[in-house]
């Protein structure tokens, strides 16, 4: 008796023990100052963007874990060339893209697999790697960008950029920029195109090649400005960067429907504080960050649980209402488009 | 016998000594041009002779060389370098030899209010050239306050747009190079030219812009090869419409990804301006020998 006892106590005991054990470990996981004296390198997209992620993510990681993370500014193209360039060797732990930078990475083998985040598995599959090498913690969705004082009603669709009394009022972005690629696919679709038939896209955008071409958002305030230019594909969160600096400027849906750009985090292959980075980036998807994120840029969250109070969701887009382009295609022929686009649109 | 032996020794070994501190004085920067200069010229330029797989071909070459597009690109950018020397020329040469001539107090002041454009931050004067150059923008008021045209003129994304913004940073250089050569000219040379029944405009044509020649050589060979080799101001004035070979360069390596092509590019454009330096150096030495 007393021996069965004894065995059955040992037993539960056992059991207790081992339902305990993913806690303790997970308390572990989340425990403060578990990366005392560790540093994150992260590229970052510059500019108050970098800022407002600092705030929204860092700030908090860096005070909870006790790791110092610093963003380097680099545009998402720039990213890739110097994640190639560190093959094997990288100085910068995590990247954050743009212009699904991540695909070609993680193709490239360049990138290792995101671990012990429970966010990440809860992502949708469209809005993560398979295999876990990189996480969506953002999506932007791009549009029709006017200007208020000269339109009547807003714009609807993509075929507004070729009414005849908007000649010269139109900018768009160079292929080198990710929204010029998905202006020109978009412009492909409108009228009868896809990724796999882009000439409808460089035909109607032929139309366009005397309007003002621009390299980056950089570019944005001094063309609404000085520029006379009304109308310009481009961001919510561009959008309302420059609304908040007083322009008189609004984002429109377009019909055709609007492509959305996955912001993505990844971490180098070999980067020195990979668990740091994956630590980081189930940050980057909490609720928390990703609400502050919206607040401060509109980008709209990927984590499924997070819930946007209502003065900001009214802004911010869902991310169920946007169109996801073919990037794998787009990536594969970014190549080819660019050197064409050269030859028939910007010469 | 006794007495030379030492003096021949002392003499071996002061050269030794000498050449053992040229060779350390050297060393610093011999040691760093070939690590950050003549080693990536040299990976760059074996990188252009690979295709994707790594083997050796010429077909990158071949494929700038046969392509207008290409040669249009090298064409537009050596015009941008040349456009942008004339400009700084014309400019120049007045306003440096009236500098070296002034005898005010002002003219050291003077002449540093000229080197500001060197000053200011390429990114911070191009989008000042950006205000300006736009289609509401200043210069476009202008030119139709003054019925020079009658609508409003883009120059922003334009060739025409960069060579201005180019030629106002590199206009320093122009002058600098020059006031050095004009104040080493006497002016007493111009008196005695004219002293000789030379006009004005002769003694200055006869005398002292033909002994300016170096100067004006130097100072465009350096203009030249700043203009067609910078970047900050085609990319962010000019924009793709107004592509170079520098942007063309960063677009390959920063967006396309094809470093093969990029090195070609990149390799094209050093060969170009070293046989533009060669053949302007062989122009001064041809000039040092008539003086």
């Amino acid at each position: 008796m007393q021996k069965y006892r004894l065995t059955r106590r040992s037993l539960l005991a056992g059991v207790a023990a081992m339902a305990t054990t993913p806690l303790i470990n997970s308390q572990a996981f989340s425990q403060a100052n578990r990366f005392q004296g560790r540093s994150l390198i992260s590229s970052g997209f510059g500019g108050s963007t970098m800022d407002i992620i600092a705030d929204a993510v860092f700030k908090d990681f860096d005070a909870e874990t006790g790791a110092t993370t610093t963003q380097m500014p680099m545009q998402s193209a720039a990213a890739l060339a110097r994640m190639i360039a560190e093959r094997g060797n990288p100085q910068i732990d995590m990247y954050q893209f743009s212009g699904g930078q991540e695909i070609d990475a993680t193709n490239g083998g360049l990138t290792q697999p995101i671990v012990g985040s429970e966010r990440l598995a809860k992502l949708p599959e469209d809005l993560k790697d398979p295999n876990g090498h990189w996480a969506a913690w953002a999506v932007i969705a791009e549009g029709l960008v006017y200007r208020t004082d000269k339109f009547a009603e807003p714009p609807t669709s993509y075929e507004d950029f070729f009414r005849p009394e908007l000649k010269g009022h139109i900018a768009f972005p160079a292929i080198t920029n990710g929204y010029g690629v998905d202006f020109l696919v978009m412009l492909a679709k409108t009228f009868g195109g896809d990724e796999d038939n882009i000439d409808p896209g460089f035909e109607a955008m032929a139309k366009l090649k005397g309007e003002t071409i621009f390299a980056a958002a950089s570019d944005i305030p001094t063309l609404f400005g000085q520029g006379d230019i009304w109308l310009m594909p481009y961001d919510t969160g561009n959008t309302f960067k420059n609304q908040q600096a007083g322009l008189p400027i609004a984002f429109a849906s377009p019909k055709e429907g609007s492509p959305a750009v996955k912001i993505t985090a990844c971490i180098a292959n070999g980067a020195p504080n990979a668990d740091v980075a994956s630590a980081a980036i189930d940050q980057m998807l909490s609720p928390e960050a990703q609400i502050k994120i919206a607040r401060g840029m509109r980008w709209t969250p990927t984590n499924p649980e997070t819930v946007l109070p209502d003065d900001l969701a009214q802004h911010v887009p869902n991310v169920s209402q946007l169109a996801s382009l073919d990037r794998v295609k787009i990536n594969q022929r970014r190549a080819e488009w660019a050197d064409r686009w050269n030859r028939e649109i910007a010469s | 016998m006794r007495s030379a032996a030492p003096v021949v020794n002392h003499k071996a070994v002061r050269g030794r000594s000498t050449s053992l501190v040229v060779v350390l004085l050297l060393a610093p920067s011999v040691a760093l041009y070939t690590v950050f200069f003549v080693w990536p010229q040299i990976a760059l330029l074996i990188l252009g002779f690979k295709d994707k797989g790594g083997a050796f071909t010429l077909d990158l070459y071949l494929k700038f060389l046969s392509d207008p597009y290409y040669l249009r690109l090298l064409w537009r950018t050596l015009l941008m370098g040349f456009a942008t020397t004339l400009i700084t020329v014309l400019f120049g040469v007045p306003l440096a030899y009236l500098l070296a001539r002034m005898r005010s107090r002002w003219a050291v002041f003077l002449l540093i209010l000229t080197t500001f454009p060197l000053l200011v931050s390429a990114v911070v004067r191009s989008f000042g050239w950006m205000v300006l150059l736009y289609r509401n923008g200043f210069v476009s008021d202008l030119l139709q306050w003054l019925y020079i045209t009658d609508g409003p003129t883009q120059l922003m994304y334009t060739l025409p747009g960069t060579i201005i913004a180019l030629a106002q940073v590199l206009l320093p250089i122009m002058v600098l190079s020059l006031y050095a050569v004009f104040r080493s000219i006497p002016a007493d040379l111009e008196l005695a030219a004219m002293s000789l029944r030379a006009s004005p405009a002769v003694a200055l044509w006869l005398v002292t812009l033909k002994l300016a020649k170096g100067g004006l050589y130097s100072g465009s060979l350096l203009v030249f090869s700043m203009a067609i080799s910078s970047f900050a101001t085609p990319s962010l004035v000019g924009g793709p419409r107004a592509a170079v070979m520098a942007t063309s360069i960063y677009d390959l390596t920063m967006t396309v990804l094809d470093w093969n092509f990029a090195a070609v590019q990149a390799t094209i454009l050093f060969v170009t301006v070293l046989t533009l330096a060669v053949i302007y150096g062989r122009l001064l030495n041809r000039q040092g020998g008539v003086q």
